[in-house]
């Protein structure tokens, strides 16, 4: 009992980290339906900021989240900006390509710069544990990362439907041609949308580095569970990523625990492709974003 | 979902009917041609060039096969390299515990990923746009780990090696008969791609590309028409992937399996220009020769100067080489910026 009751645990802390992983994911493609194969690299790249924050002046890394989100929410604006809303009328498979070069150049430069080792961020309390009766630990690391996860997925939730700039983006996400005609700049909004996403897949990464660790050759693994998270839970939803997260790292746990190696992917990607065929809006999400007009 | 301009071209006056016969057969003429200079080239190679060319024609042959869904039919296919594995494994499965000769593993592994491709693509093809990538993006992984979890048939993450010398029932067929079988198998691709492209069948795939919906009221059936390209595709890749595994002798799931193979295929049909007999060719000799020149001159940044290419590449031909020449010879509009232009936000 105590056993099953620690996976649990385990899987739920880990869950909401994902969630905050793949929130960011779901919005983008929610909104631009752009899928961004580069967004594991920004959750490694907001690893690496973090990381030498951390080493360059001795910040915590639950503080350095901070500056990292500034630093990812840059980047990605930038990116959009500059490259994304070039070809952003094009056929799905183009913005599908520029988002795998743009993979390809952020995680090869950050093996040029860091070498593929993998690397973690020391705190003194991060690997120190809660003891909850029953024996069950509950590592501070993980309970830290995984409230300000779930607060900051609970945020931007929050934000995008309470907000003017959030409201501007899920206008612009549900009819780009009225929307501007309302006087919003899609451009801009667009570009907004795409660093709010990398920046919570950069404190994402911070997080990721306390609690365990990375290297470049993680980026894939991150846009594949944003993948998962955003699709069980229904794109552009963002409460959807937080429940795929949740979910995600539940069945990870759970079934890491019963079945034998790596037969739990099998099963997650069985659940993913079940799921598509059988109720393409996600489990949580309710059929809208499917048949929306783009101007 | 914006798609492309639909290209009609209304020709006022018809063409005599010699020379609509002579326009009809000029692309057997020039796929011909190129196959007799793909063995004319191959006498002039020495054994590392041999290689390299085999690896470029397997990719004209896989870039190929992904155009009849990715291009003709418009479906986003990113699990290709799954059937690329699946015939692989299937071939080396029949080799290794049955020891039969690789020339009845091949085409008995190629329809066997076809019958896969008709099972999976019946309930997935009725997903569009990204939520089919995803689903089929996930039913390679799937299989990768179905592979990897069947060590005793598949050998599992160790790895599979196939008989190929001694008492093996097909020994290895060596550099030029792996260069000839990839040859044979490239040029049957492009056939059946410049057979989808003047057939019945090719333009009801154009159609449903183009609008689905308008397809099926014009009395496409729609189902039957995508599930059969996506079967045909399958069945295509399959035999490359089986060839692909013998010749590699020993291999493992993460390299039959790998997404990269997959977003090449993409990358070469995108560049080269989509829903063209000629296009994925063109992209395909110049995205892997590009990568092998790449690995072999600049080897520790080969990746990084491959991922700026693409990105450069998407921004400024985003509807493809081919597509972007015949637009550009059309209104006379040679400007890549103009090109630019046409998709920006």
């Amino acid at each position: 009992m105590s056993q099953f009751a620690q996976v649990t645990i385990y899987g739920l802390l880990q869950g909401g980290l994902l969630a905050l992983v793949a929130v960011g994911f779901s919005l983008v493609w929610g909104v631009m339906n752009v899928v961004n194969l580069a967004h594991g690299a920004f959750v490694i790249t907001g690893a690496y900021v973090a990381w030498e924050i951390n080493r360059a002046v001795g910040l915590d890394p639950f503080l350095a989240m901070i500056p990292t989100a500034v630093v990812l929410f840059a980047l990605g604006y930038v990116i959009q900006r500059g490259l994304v809303n070039l070809v952003v009328n094009a056929p799905i498979f183009i913005t599908l390509l520029l988002t795998f070069g743009l993979n390809l150049l952020l995680v090869n430069g950050m093996i040029l710069r860091y070498k593929a080792n993998y690397q973690s961020i020391p705190t003194s309390y991060a690997t120190q544990s809660l003891v909850l009766p029953g024996d069950v630990r509950v590592p501070y690391g993980r309970l830290i990362a995984a409230v300000i996860a779930v607060a900051l997925t609970l945020a931007l939730a929050w934000a995008v439907r309470r907000t003017r700039l959030g409201l501007s983006i899920l206008a612009t996400g549900m009819d780009r041609g009225a929307a501007r005609l309302m006087g919003i700049r899609a451009a801009h909004v667009y570009a907004v949308t795409f660093g709010l996403a990398a920046a919570m897949a950069g404190m994402a990464g911070a997080a990721v580095g306390t609690v365990s660790t990375f290297s470049p050759a993680d980026a894939g693994r991150f846009t594949l569970f944003s993948f998962v998270a955003a699709v069980l839970g229904g794109l552009g939803n963002m409460y959807g990523a937080l429940y795929g997260g949740l979910l995600l790292g539940l069945v990870e746990a759970w079934g890491g625990n019963l079945l034998p190696n790596t037969l739990v992917n099998a099963v997650a990607f069985a659940v993913v492709v079940i799921v598509l065929a059988v109720r393409p809006q996600g489990l949580a999400g309710r059929a809208f974003y499917a048949s929306r007009v783009e101007v | 979902m914006t798609t492309t301009a639909p290209e009609v071209s209304t020709v006022a006056v018809a063409p005599a009917p010699a020379t609509r016969r002579w326009r009809r057969l000029t692309p057997w003429g020039v796929l011909l041609l190129a196959a007799a200079a793909g063995l004319g080239l191959q006498t002039q190679l020495y054994t590392g060039q041999e290689r390299t060319v085999t690896t470029v024609l397997m990719y004209v042959g896989l870039a190929a096969a992904w155009n009849l869904i990715g291009g003709f039919a418009g479906y986003a296919c990113f699990g290709q390299v799954g059937f690329f594995g699946l015939g692989g494994y299937t071939t080396a499965v029949l080799m290794v515990h049955l020891r039969w000769s690789f020339w009845l593993a091949l085409p008995v592994a190629a329809v066997f990923v076809g019958l896969f491709a008709l099972l999976v693509g019946l309930p997935l093809l009725r997903l569009k746009g990204h939520y089919f990538a995803v689903a089929t993006l996930g039913v390679a992984e799937g299989l990768r780990e179905v592979v990897m979890n069947t060590s005793s048939l598949t050998g599992g993450g160790a790895g599979i090696t196939i008989p190929s010398f001694g008492d093996a029932v097909t020994p290895w067929l060596g550099n030029d008969g792996f260069y000839l079988l990839f040859l044979g198998l490239a040029v049957a691709v492009v056939a059946t791609g410049l057979l989808v492209a003047r057939t019945r069948s090719g333009y009801a795939l154009r159609a449903i590309h183009q609008d689905e919906d308008a397809a099926a009221a014009m009395g496409v059936n729609t189902t039957l028409t995508k599930t059969l390209a996506f079967a045909g595709s399958a069945v295509l890749t399959g035999a490359i992937g089986a060839a692909y595994a013998f010749q590699q002798v020993t291999f493992y799931p993460d390299r039959l399996f790998d997404v990269e193979i997959t977003v090449l295929m993409v990358v070469m049909v995108i560049l080269g220009g989509a829903g063209t007999v000629v296009g994925p060719v063109i992209g395909a000799v110049v995205v892997a020769y590009g990568s092998e020149y790449l690995r072999q001159h600049l080897p520790t940044v080969h990746t990084l100067v491959l991922g700026a290419l693409i990105v450069v590449a998407v921004i400024l031909l985003p509807q493809g080489f081919v597509n972007y020449l015949r637009e550009a010879t059309r209104q006379r509009q040679f400007s890549l910026l103009e090109n630019v232009r046409r998709y920006r936000l």
